[in-house]
């Protein structure tokens, strides 16, 4: 085998190792994966730019690597397809405006929960502590019930109960 | 008797939810447009070889500006862009003295057969153009395929219609941009 020959099938089989790795995007910055978590990928359900195999998410992934080779910033990038497609492409909705009620209600949720949960347990507790009014009769009833079980009482002189295997 | 209310208004409330999340469907693309009064974005794309003779081979929209202009997106895979493509024809044919129709297939690469197949079914007298990379569908904004952009003659968008277009929308709109 010529030399001529070996040179030409080795730079045949770099450079289809090369495309099939720019076709995977084995090549991309780690960089761009983060910052295609961030935005949802227009034509699919749930799914983002990062990890999405459809062919509008890939061209999105080399618009942003490209960006990211010109020295943009996440922010700069985001704000670029932010301004085509709006808000919706952001997958962490901005802290502003009507959005913002995406982040506060939960936290308010999570608050008025726990408030239940206090006042709950201290209706329960109150509950606990009341002092229970009972008819004097009853009382009467009850005394005469604990005298009877006192005068009933083993003394000291009975033998012990045997102690349980 | 009041607990037995509260319990039967959170479970009410939770079932109700369950079954909104249930029953609503794929999630609604019909999004406005972030471009929506504002300069729509320039290309510069390739044209079908049926086009060649009156616009050249390339088309460039900087060169028709001033002029109202509907943008179509479209994909020879896509079922909707087949039953919108004889409207567009019919309003093409009926505006296109003063409107300028174009047809950009987008987001399918390398797919010039099936273009040139879906142009000639329906015998598509305004240009078509091939947006390869999808770049420019990305600059639009677009969420899938079809979607129709209604540009004034001043170059920024009036309108932007997702899904499949028919007459009355485009008899509409595009009646709007004449005024």
């Amino acid at each position: 085998m010529s030399r001529f020959y070996r040179t030409g099938v080795l730079a045949g089989v770099a450079a289809l190792l090369l495309g099939v790795a720019l076709a995977q995007d084995i090549v991309l910055d780690p960089r761009v994966f983060e910052i295609g978590n961030e935005l949802r990928c227009p034509t699919c359900v749930a799914e983002s730019v990062g990890e999405s195999n459809a062919s509008i998410a890939r061209e999105m992934r080399q618009i942003i690597q490209e960006q990211l080779d010109e020295g943009r910033t996440r922010a700069e990038i985001l704000a670029f397809f932010q301004d085509r497609y709006g808000d919706w492409i952001l997958l962490s909705p901005p802290r502003r405006g009507v959005l913002l009620l995406v982040w506060l209600v939960p936290i308010a949720a999570l608050l008025v929960a726990a408030g239940g949960l206090v006042l709950m347990v201290r209706r329960w507790r109150a509950a606990a502590d009341a002092v229970v009014p009972v008819a004097g009769e009853d009382l009467a009833r009850v005394r005469a019930a604990l005298a009877g079980t006192e005068a009933d009482a083993p003394t000291s002189d009975a033998p012990a109960p045997a102690p349980r295997p | 008797m009041k607990r037995v209310a509260v319990v039967v208004a959170i479970v009410g409330g939770l079932t109700a939810l369950f079954l909104f999340g249930l029953l609503r469907g794929a999630p609604d693309r019909n999004v406005p447009s972030n471009l929506l009064n504002r300069q729509v974005p320039g290309f510069d794309l390739p044209v079908y070889e049926r086009y060649l003779a009156e616009y050249g081979p390339r088309l460039d929209l900087a060169d028709h500006a001033g002029r109202p202009m509907v943008i179509n997106f479209w994909a020879s895979w896509c079922g909707p862009c087949y039953a919108e493509a004889p409207h567009l024809e019919a309003a093409q044919r009926r505006y296109g003295e003063e409107v300028l129709f174009i047809g950009i297939q987008t987001q399918e690469r390398d797919a010039r057969a099936a273009g040139r197949a879906f142009i000639d079914r329906f015998d598509f007298t305004f240009p078509n153009v091939i947006d390869d990379d999808s770049r420019v569908s990305i600059a639009y904004g677009l969420f899938g395929v079809p979607e129709t952009f209604f540009v004034r003659a001043d170059g920024t968008l009036a309108y932007k219609h997702v899904g499949p277009v028919d007459a009355e929308v485009l008899t509409e709109r595009v009646e709007a941009l004449l005024r």
